[in-house]
């Protein structure tokens, strides 16, 4: 009793210290990349709206960099803190990967934060664009290895098990594991059209303020031509991950994923309501045809397949999956909608005056938060009841603690990270509110890369 | 020589570059509680704000060296110190968010201050917790940790190295201080930099003294061999602790250079590495568990030994450059924060 307790609380805290994690990093990644945009923009034309965009974008990415930055410090410890048996299982492998993550991504963000942030003035433009870059560059580098581990937890490969220890035998295989290639580029278009959703949704709200038109002007189309890509490629994206890794290698996922339990229906559940034990749904929603339609047979008459076709211990928990993936591909409809009308309104030159269409993307704001939290819910939960693969489980892996203090260390994230959410989101939103000023801008930074005399410094000693 | 000894020096890096790095973040903290006066207070948050980030990537190096080279002290010794690292990780948390808001949030400037003082405190304390449970022992069970969520502290022996922890990086707060400030703050930093030190001394002597009571502490048998290591190490320590309290002059304007409190606190920094690792290596989990019992295996090291040796030098650069443009003295609260 007391050890399940252990594990659901163990998972729970993992969870939610997860996903609060992920915020940010979904929205810093996409936006540091268009502060790369913005910078390099300034310097070729010198026009100061670019500059204006910079700072302001700038000034949103510090403090959600901050706050992903000490979510992931926490993450890194609770690898060992929650799940030591799995620390000491896969550090060889799993602690292999995160390491690199440090040495090639954390420590280059780190290194060149304080020089974007509190920069200008003591070093020059170019070196201001290379600290931009370098900070894009680690972010990416991140996203890479964070996914070379967990896909490597997916779908393991290139190892040996010693005495119950995930030993390498060929690293190739351990990094470019039969998953990650597909799931690496799906998180990266994720995250970036998040941040340009987020982009996308403050320029709009300004439109219907009518403030700041200049920045709002850029920002709105520069995030919709992305959009305009990202979105349909997307689609692609999931849709290959889903045939190609999920359906290949966790094929129960799938089953949760679509919520049938008997191979007799060729529709597509939207809502249900399921009851595992006598696995069966007690009701639910379903669009006739279209599940036939996305196994790509039009005709209607290929059944998706149910749960029961696999025995019960290795399904994963429906509820999670099926919704999961749900908040995950819904919004995408939309998203994919959006950017449809959007390039129809660019052609017809209405994309700046279009008022229904700008209180739609204010609307639209945190709505690749959705897919990028319903995607992980989907995977992780998906991979139950394993911890890697059908090779560790779960269970096996929890840290041998008393329930207690795991129980209060979660209450006490749960009570720490709704207070930080609540700091944040506030920030952000007095931050868009003060916006990114319409007077004369500060003087852009000296030219050179040595040094000015500056207020805030005074000759070395 | 084993690869598994190779790997030891980047653990002993991540770990020596975290606690002096970090350590004068931390110990400007616990400073800043004792200061009333908002402006002198601010000057010390620009100080932390430019460079904390890149100081606490140590600590998440720290833990995965150990983890991607020695999974075994991971698997156990993070479970075993449940308690303090979660307190530790709320900490950084608030001290983090904290110094990032300082001067972007109008009003609130005193509540986000207070936190990063605090925060600071907590996180400095719990490190030393950490560090008196773990070198004071574990019950191992097979590959796992045996005991109990408060078996960390050793009937007490843990508070003290927390204290002496503090007492540590307060040291280093004031001599970063003292560096990089002139004026009322410096003479303010070289007085508590003095109270400091001396409570250090006794916080070390005691931690010494009381060692053998806090548990199995049963010597390597390599340690003795290593006798002249610790010996110099332990007059390293004595020698920076009475230059550190000689260095924090009353009178900063007298001529002398202000380095010279940060180099004693390099002094006491080495000399207690040296007499910490010239006793425990090659243990890492006292008594049991040793650097070669804990080693991932071969091919692993291998790996993570070329990709530290590369990437290193690369950090090192870039970390010291950003140091290079925020050199000099500190006059004034953050300026172009945009």
């Amino acid at each position: 009793m007391t050890q399940d307790t252990l594990l659901d609380l163990s998972r729970w805290q993992w969870a939610l210290t997860a996903a609060f994690h992920i915020t940010f990093p979904a929205v810093t990644v996409g936006t540091s990349a268009f502060m790369v945009v913005c910078y390099a923009m300034y310097m070729r034309s010198d026009d100061e709206v670019w500059l204006r965009m910079f700072r302001f974008w700038r000034k949103i990415f510090a403090v959600g960099f901050a706050l992903g930055v000490v979510s992931g410090i926490v993450l890194t410890f609770e690898f060992g803190l929650n799940w030591g048996p799995f620390a000491h299982d896969v550090g060889p492998i799993v602690g292999m990967a995160i390491l690199m993550e440090v040495i090639m991504a954390f420590f280059l963000e780190a290194g060149f934060l304080g020089l974007l942030i509190y920069g200008e003035g003591r070093i020059g433009r170019r070196m201001m664009m290379f600290a931009t870059c370098m900070v894009t560059l680690g972010t990416t580098l991140s996203v890479t290895w964070i996914l070379v581990a967990n896909s490597w937890m997916q779908t393991p490969a290139g190892y040996k098990v010693v005495n119950g220890q995930f030993q390498p035998t060929d690293w190739l295989h351990v990094i470019f594991n039969p998953s990650f290639g597909i799931r690496f580029i799906h998180m990266l278009v994720g995250v970036l059209l998040t941040a340009a959703w987020f982009i996308a949704g403050i320029s709009a709200w300004y439109f219907t303020k009518r403030r700041h038109l200049p920045v709002a002007r850029r920002g709105l189309s520069v995030a919709l031509g992305v959009l305009a890509v990202a979105v349909p490629l997307q689609m692609f994206l999931g849709d290959t991950a889903a045939s190609s890794y999920v359906a290949k290698y966790k094929f129960p996922e799938l089953l949760a994923m679509e919520g049938h339990w008997n191979s007799n229906s060729n529709g597509e559940n939207i809502i249900i309501v399921p009851k595992p034990s006598e696995e069966r749904n007690l009701w639910q929603v379903t669009i006739p045809w279209l599940g036939s339609a996305i196994a790509k047979d039009w005709s209607g008459k290929t059944a998706v397949p149910g749960l029961k076709t696999v025995p019960k211990a290795q399904r994963p928990a429906v509820l999670p999956v099926f919704y999961g993936f749900h908040a995950m591909w819904i919004p995408t409809l939309l998203m994919m909608w959006a950017v449809v009308a959007s390039i129809a309104l660019r052609l017809r030159g209405r994309l700046f005056s279009a008022r229904w269409f700008h209180k739609l993307l204010v609307c639209m704001t945190p709505i690749g938060l959705l897919g990028i939290w319903g995607g992980w819910v989907t995977a992780e939960a998906g991979r139950q009841p394993w911890i890697v693969y059908g090779k560790l489980l779960t269970a096996q892996a929890v840290s041998p603690l008393k329930p207690v203090p795991v129980l209060v260390s979660l209450i006490l994230f749960i009570a720490i990270y709704m207070t930080l959410f609540a700091v944040f989101a506030r920030y952000v939103v007095r931050a868009v509110r003060e916006g990114p000023g319409d007077g004369p801008l500060a003087e852009p930074a000296p030219p050179t890369l040595q040094p000015q005399p500056q207020p805030g410094l005074s000759p070395a000693t | 020589m084993h690869l598994a000894d190779v790997w030891m020096v980047f653990v002993f890096l991540a770990f020596t570059m975290y606690i002096v790095l970090d350590g004068w973040d931390l110990g400007i903290g616990v400073f800043t509680l004792f200061d009333r006066d908002a402006g002198r207070r601010r000057r010390m948050h620009a100080l932390v704000s430019w460079l904390w980030d890149g100081n606490e990537s140590w600590l998440v190096l720290v833990a995965l060296t150990l983890w991607a080279g020695m999974p075994l002290v991971t698997g156990v010794a993070l479970p075993a110190l449940y308690i303090p690292l979660i307190l530790m990780l709320f900490s950084l948390i608030a001290r983090g968010v904290a110094i990032d808001l300082i001067d972007r949030h109008d009003g609130w400037h005193p509540v986000w201050g207070r936190l990063f003082g605090i925060g600071s405190l907590v996180a400095g304390f719990c490190q030393g917790v950490a560090f008196g449970g773990l070198v004071a022992g574990f019950t191992v069970d097979g590959d796992a940790f045996a005991g109990g969520p408060f078996a960390f502290l050793h009937h007490g022996y843990a508070v003290l190295t927390g204290l002496t922890a503090v007492a540590l990086y307060l040291v280093a707060g004031c001599a970063y201080v003292y560096l990089k400030t002139d004026g009322e703050t410096q003479e303010r930093a070289a007085r508590t930099g003095r109270v400091a030190v001396v409570a250090l001394a006794a916080g070390t002597i005691a931690s010494w003294l009381l060692a053998s009571s806090a548990g199995p502490l049963t010597l390597h048998p390599g340690a003795t061999a290593r006798l002249p290591i610790w010996i110099i190490g332990a007059v390293l320590l004595a020698a920076g602790l009475a230059f550190a309290f000689g260095s924090f002059r009353r009178d900063p304007d007298d001529g002398r250079s202000d380095r010279t409190p940060w180099i004693a606190t390099l002094a006491v920094y080495s000399g207690g590495l040296l007499v910490a690792g010239g006793l425990l290596y090659p243990t890492l989990v006292p008594p049991g568990v040793t650097v070669h019992e804990a080693a991932s295996p071969h091919t692993t090291l291998l790996f993570i030994t070329i990709a530290m040796a590369v990437f290193t030098p690369l950090i090192l650069t870039y970390q010291s450059y950003g140091y290079w443009v925020f050199r000099g003295k500190v006059d004034a609260p953050n300026e172009g924060v945009a």
